[in-house]
């Protein structure tokens, strides 16, 4: 038992707690995250600290770097997993290198969907995952506010909304389907929650009232470096264009390893896939709900955290389901603005 | 020392006293290597060398005095390192007439290691090797040319080793000049030593110069007077076959000339490099030269 | 940051271009103004996949000595580099191939970057490829991707790589830039997330002078050559052969020559010959070469014929180790030959002082007429310096004592007993000054002589005529630094470990210790006075050298019949800084008045 290796992929929230759970319950075994990331774990929430001068990632860390050290935690930066061969329980990185493993949790969380007719101007986009994607829109926003077309409008964006306008830039979102993403809202409560939005300051476009985006372009000299354009001809001009369309699982790598899969990885409610040496946590994955009978995504802080905490429970020896105790409603307060279960992460 | 004195009046006569100096040589009476002094001597005489302009370069042994007794410039150096020194100072002064001298001892066992190298770069200098096959200076012991069975105090049973053949090395190390003399024969020496140094290039001057006083055996003057030999006439000296060919002719042992051919010499070749890097060559004095 | 000083680590294997990539890059660093400090790690192979290091320490003031701990790393082998990544601090930069075509025995580098390090991956090989259709410029890709990461100037690399490959056609050069671009784009692409930031450099504002990024055996040679070098004689060796390959090149533009003899005997040999004839002469050679040229040496000494002999130290005894850095020839230097047969020794302690020695080496020799050994070792032959040189050379041509011209002829004296030891010297071609000079004890005449009398006095005067080399024209014989009076440390150096003493000088003055450094380039004659006055000084006198022995310190101890403490090391790496500096504490601490009871 001590000398098993535990991998985790991912170093979001969830790999991260599953670490530091993995490493207290068994201070002999190998522990190695696997993530694409430059950088040691930081949260994904305090990045909208960029608007407020925050530059310095070293600011944004969680766990200094020597907490790796003590704790014999390896963390394999800029490494991103080929594919996994659940037979011989090795995994090859796309670097060529194999890495064996006794136990997998794959935690790697979502990664931005964009719809197909949009996916030729990705370049044009500007994404906000991570924190060099953070730096780079605050980079491009003009000094004394700037101006931001959201595309989407998902509750990622919606948050990230919220401090652009409160540092003094202007936001434009081009709300449709997937506006209040992973929110459920229905068409009769839509048109309150817009009005919200409004309260809190952004401005929003109904994507039908324009017939949808039709092209991003670059900006012309001396102008915003961004256009977007609709269908029926109207334009909006931007410093940054940016796409919140929800997410969706990143399992690309997961291809040939015959677990289960539907949109995301398939687990039980104690978080292992069908391979009995690999589990899934957080955003990565579709947990069996009893209630519901079918696989569902649990989203938010508080439930990504604690399916790392599980999973990594389950992966020493124990053996407890996941339960998800984030509340899901969204709400508008006194004052006429959202509130969001999603939003409190302090 | 009737020997001597009848020398130093022949070498009166002969206006020669110039090239010499007042030290008296610390050799044995009767040691061939008075002739050599005369020789070279005359053949510094003869070729019109101005004294200043000569550079004598010995190592160590009875022969490496040699500089002593010259008034020219000198240097006695380390035992086996004349030809290396030699080297320098040629290198170092294009105009200065460089000789090494020492013995069978200093060139061929302590020194062998510098003779091909000196050879193939046919510096242009003159080697005269005074061979008596045995180190007289330190009184008698066995050396790289002593004969096989020669008895002496390193080799009180008998000397298990074959002597070298300085001639059979020097050829195939490429000199580009290699006669022999003999001690015994001073007009002939002389005549020699005028000719080793007369060569432009690398020349080896192989001079069998019996020790009088430790080796009572072998090369004696009273055998060797009676068996040397001329070499053959019709002997083509720009041959290296027949050189090798007469170096291995075993005894008598042929004395003359055994091979000369022209070849640029070191300076010749350091002097392309300059051309070859777009450097200027440096002004020389060109020392006056006899045809050979 | 308020001033730059970042270092710069490069490691791969011997086909990798390691070195040249380092070459390049500390040539563009200098170019675009920096002061750099650099010295490679090579392998003793002569070809194959051995370990080589480019080590470069980029500073606005020059450095004295390379950092312990580099900013960024580059790695161009993995199986190499990895078990340098710890050399990285924290918040620096490991820069490597994101897709090797297969990994390390240790797996990917990515499995060794430490937390606190930030990886920058580079697909290296690809970007070669596609810029040039191959893979041989990867180095050069990822030359480029440094250099974009960091925004150095393009045009300095540029300037470089037309430099560099301009021999190997405009093609060639054209296909390196394009790969160097290339790289660049990417590296400028990367989001930087390390701190290392390069400010702006300082230029070069010494007018009259030529700024050159040059090692310590090309400052050699550059010092030969404005000394007016005629002969120079060698046998290759390991890691003084540049110096001879350098001059190879050089001297017949000059209309000198040079001679590869057939060993170290030969070659000093014919140096002493070509001194005897007149002219300026040396010859360059390591620890083993210089054991084979000690008889010659002493004849050097005893004939007093100028030579100039460099020797760059390696790892002994025996072959020892060939490729690394020793200090331990300074005995051999000074009392390798037989008999009582003093010369000069003189250490140089950076690249500008190995320029100094050089051509001050070939005065010495002559206006003293004797041998002259500049000890070099191998950390500085290979060490590159950013060094400022004057257009005019500071050296001497002639500094021969020439007999008058009444003194020649029949009695010329030639070891003429005179006030000083020095005798005037007739060469070869002076009329009358006709002479020999012999290994033998000699008396004026330079005839054999033994008698007591004069032993001693020639003795004597052999001695007694180096001393003027304690007080020769423009050369500092030993130099104090840092604190001026009573100091708790004096740190007691020579040769190229002063770099390393200087800045853990700095370091302990910054920690308020007083402290203050002596470097010591005449080794013999000793400058007992100056070294003296230090000492008194100093409570405590440390004396770091890369010897086994503290060869140094015994030749303190037993010169001034006073106490040093040694602190030795044989790494065969230079001495590490955190060494000095940690007996310096200790040494602080134990002459404080409290810690006295």
């Amino acid at each position: 038992m001590s000398e098993r290796h535990h991998v985790i992929v991912g170093m979001g929230i969830t790999g991260n707690e599953a670490a530091i759970t993995l490493r207290r319950r068994e201070p002999q075994s190998r522990i190695t995250i696997v993530t694409l990331a430059s950088l040691l774990f930081y949260n994904r929430y305090d990045l909208p600290q960029v608007f407020r001068g925050k530059h310095d990632w070293r600011e944004f860390l969680v766990h200094p770097p020597a907490f790796y050290d003590d704790n014999r935690i390896t963390v394999r930066r800029n490494s991103r997993v080929a594919n996994v061969d659940p037979l011989n329980k090795v995994m090859t990185l796309e670097h060529k290198e194999d890495i064996p493993y006794d136990t997998l949790l794959v935690a790697t969380g979502g990664r931005g969907w964009i719809p197909e007719e949009l996916a030729e101007f990705r370049p044009l986009m500007q994404g906000f995952g991570s924190f060099e994607q953070a730096i780079t829109v605050a980079r491009a926003l003009p000094e004394g506010g700037g101006r931001v077309v959201m595309l989407g409008g998902d509750m990622i964006g919606l948050d990230l909304a919220r401090t652009l306008i409160d540092t003094g830039h202007r936001v434009t979102l081009v709300a449709g389907e997937q506006t209040f993403w992973p929110h459920q809202v229905s068409a009769e409560r839509r048109p309150a929650f817009v009005a919200a939005l409004e309260t809190m300051g952004v401005e929003v476009v109904e994507q039908d009232s324009v017939g949808g985006v039709a092209q991003i372009a670059q900006g012309a000299k001396g102008l915003p470096a961004r256009k977007v354009v609709f269908r029926d001809g109207s334009e909006l001009m931007a410093d940054v264009v940016m796409p919140f369309y929800g997410i969706q699982p990143a399992i690309d790598f997961m291809g040939r390893t015959g677990v289960d899969v539907e949109r995301g990885l398939l687990v039980n409610p104690e978080l292992r896939t069908t391979d009995a040496a690999i589990w899934a946590a957080g955003d990565v994955c579709q947990i069996w709900s009893q209630e519901e009978n079918r696989y569902r995504f649990y989203y938010g802080w508080r439930n990504v955290r604690a399916m790392g905490e599980v999973a990594a429970g389950n992966m020493t020896g124990g053996n407890d389901a996941f339960v998800a105790d984030q509340d899901e409603k969204l709400e508008i307060d006194a004052e006429g603005r959202l509130v969001s279960p999603f939003w409190e992460y302090a | 020392m009737v020997y001597l004195e009848e020398k130093l009046k022949e070498v009166q006569d002969s206006g020669r006293l110039e090239y010499r100096s007042k030290a008296l040589p610390t050799w044995c009476p009767g040691c061939g290597y008075f002739a050599m002094v005369d020789g070279v001597a005359h053949a510094l005489n003869a070729l019109g060398i101005p004294k200043e302009n000569t550079v004598v370069v010995s190592g160590i042994g009875c022969s490496s005095r040699f500089p002593f007794f010259l008034d020219t410039f000198g240097m006695h150096t380390l035992h086996g390192r004349a030809l290396p020194t030699a080297t320098g100072v040629k290198v170092a002064n294009e105009d200065l007439t460089v000789l090494a001298v020492g013995g069978d001892g200093d060139g061929f066992a302590i020194g062998c290691g510098h003779l091909p190298h000196v050879a193939k770069r046919n510096v242009d200098i003159t080697y005269l090797l005074f061979d008596n096959g045995i180190y007289g200076l330190t009184k008698g012991q066995t050396s790289p040319t002593s004969a096989k069975g020669f008895k002496t105090p390193t080799s009180p049973y008998e000397n298990p080793d074959q002597p070298l053949n300085p001639l059979l090395m020097m050829l195939s190390y490429g000199a580009s000049w290699v006669g022999q003399s003999y001690a015994g024969q001073p007009d002939h020496l002389k005549e020699m030593i005028v000719k080793a140094m007369a060569h432009r290039g690398f020349s080896y001057l192989h001079i069998l110069s019996p020790c009088v006083t430790f080796d009572k055996t072998h090369r004696t003057y009273g055998n060797l007077g009676m068996t040397v030999r001329p070499v053959p006439a019709g002997h083509d000296t720009t041959s290296q076959d027949a050189a090798m060919r007469l170096a291995t002719g075993g005894d008598p042992p042929p004395i003359g000339v055994y091979y000369a051919v022209p070849r640029p010499t070191l300076g010749d070749s350091l002097d392309g490099l300059v051309v070859k890097a777009g450097g200027e060559l440096p002004r020389r004095r060109g020392t006056a030269r006899a045809a050979e | 940051m308020d001033a730059t000083d970042i270092q710069i680590l490069i490691v791969g294997s011997a086909g990798d271009g390691t070195i040249a990539a380092g070459n390049i890059l500390r040539q563009a660093l200098a170019e675009a103004g920096y002061k750099v400090i650099s010295f490679d790690v090579y392998p003793p192979e002569i070809r194959g996949f051995g370990k080589c290091i480019a080590r470069m320490r980029a500073t606005i003031e020059q450095a004295y000595s390379l950092k312990q701990q580099s900013d960024v790393m580059l790695s161009l082998d993995d199986s190499h580099a990895i078990p340098h990544v710890a050399e990285v601090r924290d918040w620096g930069a490991v820069l490597y191939e994101s897709k090797p075509v297969a990994n390390a025995p240790q797996g990917h580098i990515t499995g060794h970057i430490r937390p606190g390090q930030i990886p920058y991956g580079c697909a290296i090989r690809e970007i070669s490829e596609k810029a040039t259709g191959a893979n041989r410029s990867r180095n050069i890709v990822a030359l480029g991707y440094l250099a974009g990461l960091y925004r150095l100037p393009r045009e300095a690399f540029h300037a470089i790589i037309d430099r560099q490959f301009k021999k190997r056609g405009a093609e060639v050069a054209s296909v390196n830039r394009k790969a160097f671009d290339e790289g660049y784009a990417a590296g400028a692409g990367a989001f930087k997330l390390d701190d290392v930031a390069f400010g702006p450099p300082k230029p070069n504002v010494v007018p009259g002078t030529v700024v050159e990024m040059i090692n310590g055996n090309a400052a050699v040679v550059k010092g030969c050559l404005d000394a007016g070098i005629d002969c120079f004689f060698g046998y290759p060796i390991t890691p003084a052969t540049t110096i001879m390959e350098r001059l190879a090149t050089e001297m017949p533009r000059h209309g000198k020559r040079l001679v590869q003899t057939e060993d170290e005997i030969s070659a000093i040999s014919a140096t002493i010959g070509a001194g005897f004839a007149g002219t300026r002469s040396a010859t360059a050679t390591s620890g083993p070469g210089l054991s084979l040229m000690q008889e010659m040496l002493g004849l050097g000494t005893m004939a007093e014929v100028p030579s100039v002999v460099f020797v760059s130290q390696r790892g002994g005894p025996s072959t020892g180790m060939p490729t690394k850095t020793e200090q331990s020839d300074l005995n051999s230097a000074l009392f390798g030959g037989h008999g009582d047969a003093p010369r000069i020794v003189m250490a140089p302690t950076n690249v500008e002082g190995c320029y100094r020695c050089a051509g001050k080496a070939f005065e010495m020799a002559e206006a003293y007429q004797t041998p002259v050994i500049v000890l070099l070792d191998l950390y500085l032959s290979n060490r590159y310096e950013t060094v400022a040189f004057g257009q005019k050379s500071p050296f001497e041509p002639d500094v021969n004592k020439r007999p008058r011209k009444q003194d020649l002829g029949a009695g010329y004296k030639r070891f003429a007993l005179v006030e000083g030891g020095v005798s005037p010297r007739a060469v070869p071609g002076d009329a009358g000054g006709m002479h020999i000079v012999t290994g033998l004890e000699h008396n004026e005449l330079g005839r054999p002589a033994d008698s007591a009398e004069m032993h001693l006095a020639m003795c004597d005067k052999r001695l007694d005529k180096l001393k003027g080399a304690l007080v020769h024209p423009d050369f500092t014989v030993a130099k104090r630094f840092g604190a001026m009076g009573k100091a708790a440390v004096g740190l007691l150096a020579w040769g190229s470990t002063f770099g390393e003493c200087l800045e853990a000088m700095f370091q302990a003055e910054k920690e308020g210790i007083d402290c203050s450094a002596m470097k010591v380039v005449m080794l013999s004659p000793f400058p007992e006075e100056a070294v003296s006055a230090f000492m008194d000084d100093c409570a405590a006198v440390l004396v770091p050298e890369l010897n086994h022995d503290g060869q140094f310190a015994r030749l303190v101890q037993g010169t001034l019949g006073r106490k040093v403490v040694k602190l030795t090391r044989v790494p065969g790496v230079p001495m590490r800084v955190s060494d000095i500096l940690g007996e310096i504490r200790r040494l602080a601490g134990r002459n404080l008045p409290q810690a006295a009871e």
